[in-house]
């Protein structure tokens, strides 16, 4: 499925749909370029979910977590790998605590690491580049 | 009274032993995992992705610091608590509850059964990072604290020791990530402030009208996410602009953005002091630009930044944050602290 967004506005309103089709043990691999919406998309998914705190970047942190008051998707583990360098630090992260929890909705951001090592099945979103402010959001289910 | 800090929100493990004598503070030990010899385990210097585990590494950082091994030594034990990476978090955290639960209290007639325990916040850290001043020139309250670094960017009203109101921070990137994903845009090293700073001092600060974001907006936060956007559009488009002038321009427009908004809320909160603190604190361009215009414009407010070697994150500023704790006897049961991964400033 593809979706077109010509602002960071309209970028949020497609998380929302999206959020509309998720359920608890959800996992979403975002993946595109720096400045092409995911975290823009994370904050639109988040709010979905009347979570009213802060969503900001993970990049540095790595991981956030933000409790929700949904009654299956409990929290919402926001991941970010860009800042790692190789599959070996995935370890450090404790990231499967995480994708087996039943109850959290799990979204990563910079996945290329954890992508060949995950074991369950995922959502797949692109984000590219279209004009201007536009990008194009290609959702895919793997396998 | 002396504080052994602990600090493992992140990337780096660190410990710390500080002595406190009223206004006292001096460093007498410090040391970072990163700096640990284990040749056995990793054949020299531990590269970041082993700093992060931590656990391997505590016992022999603590061997290494030459700290007793009973804790003859120590009168308190300061550990962060949160905000962090609750796998990173918890390491220094257990390391913290275990030593406070095994070494004998010290100084007579403590009440405690074990060694005093304090839960000291990251951010509350960087804070007191600019109580370790040589010219004991030391805030006062309420002091307006910009915490810029590469997780964070905050406006924080410190109205006195442990009481705290956050004011403003950021929708999006941090400050300091800002720096670093631009700086690999530009095809510069990491960490990205010292190399944007550097190409920036040889480059036009005016070359570029990038944009300041939420500069006119009511309130003190921030957004850097956009103005990463405009960096990569600008890079891209090839329009013939020198790194040294993207890096410059872009440089003033964050030192911009951060300087403003400081200003406005020292008019909002009339601060008797401004403390700059963080890894971004070591720009020379913000902290140049911060306390020229805080002179400038009212002075009678005091500017405070931290020695260059606290900048980052370290294990010092966790030891004195955790004196000043102690002081109020904020103790914390080993039996029941846990790290939180959201921490916040504000009770």
């Amino acid at each position: 499925m593809q979706y077109r967004s010509n602002t960071p506005e309209q970028t949020k309103k497609i998380a929302a749909e999206v959020a509309q089709t998720l359920k608890a043990g959800d996992v979403l691999f975002l993946e595109g370029n720096l400045g092409s919406g995911k975290t823009t998309f994370v904050q639109g998914l988040v709010e979905a979910f009347r979570y009213d705190g802060p969503v900001r970047s993970p990049t540095f942190a790595i991981m956030n977590v933000y409790p929700t008051s949904h009654p299956t998707i409990q929290k919402i583990v926001h991941v970010d790998l860009y800042r790692l360098a190789d599959a070996s630090e995935l370890r450090t992260l404790a990231l499967e605590e995480c994708l087996e929890d039943p109850n959290a909705l799990v979204i990563v951001e910079w996945p290329h690491l954890l992508e060949p090592l995950i074991k369950k099945p995922y959502t797949k979103i692109t984000f590219a580049f279209l004009e201007n402010e536009a990008r194009l959001l290609t959702i895919e289910k793997y396998p | 009274m002396r504080v052994l800090g602990i600090e493992s929100s992140c990337d780096e493990t660190a410990i710390a032993l500080i002595n406190k004598e009223g206004d006292q503070i001096v460093v007498e030990k410090k040391f970072l995992a990163s700096q640990v010899k284990t040749h056995a385990v990793y054949g020299g210097v531990v590269p970041e992705v082993a700093a992060r585990e931590h656990a391997d590494l505590v016992f022999t950082l603590l061997q290494q610091s030459g700290i007793s091994r009973d804790g003859s030594d120590v009168d308190v034990i300061a550990v962060t608590a949160g905000p962090g990476l609750i796998p990173a978090l918890r390491v220094g955290v257990e390391l913290g509850k275990s030593l406070a639960w095994a070494w004998k209290p010290g100084g007579a007639g403590s009440g405690f059964a074990g060694k005093p325990l304090v839960a000291v916040n990251h951010l509350e850290g960087h804070i007191y990072s600019v109580w370790l001043t040589k010219e004991m020139n030391v805030p006062q309250f309420p002091a307006l604290c910009l915490l810029v670094s590469g997780g964070h960017t905050e406006l924080i009203l410190m109205k006195t020791h442990g009481v705290y109101e956050l004011i403003g921070m950021t929708r999006d990137d941090a400050a300091g990530e800002a720096f670093d994903k631009v700086a690999k845009l530009l095809k510069l090293g990491y960490p990205g402030g010292p190399e944007i700073s550097r190409a920036a001092s040889k480059g036009n600060p005016t070359a570029i009208n990038f944009p300041r974001p939420m500069l006119d907006s009511k309130d003190f936060d921030f957004s850097f996410s956009g103005l990463k956007t405009a960096v990569r559009i600008c890079v891209e488009s090839q329009q013939g602009h020198s790194v040294e002038d993207i890096a410059a321009s872009f440089q003033a427009a964050v030192v911009e953005t951060l300087v403003t908004k400081t200003l406005r809320a020292v008019s909002e909160y009339h601060p008797a002091s401004v403390i700059l603190a963080g890894g971004v604190a070591a720009n020379s361009s913000l902290r140049a630009s911060l306390q020229q215009v805080l002179s400038h414009q009212n002075e009678t407010v005091t500017f405070h930044a931290p020695d260059l070697s606290l900048t980052g994150d370290n294990a010092v500023m966790i030891a004195v944050a955790g004196a000043f704790r102690a002081e109020k006897e904020e103790f914390v049961d080993p039996l029941t602290l846990i790290a939180d991964a959201n921490l916040s400033l504000v009770k």
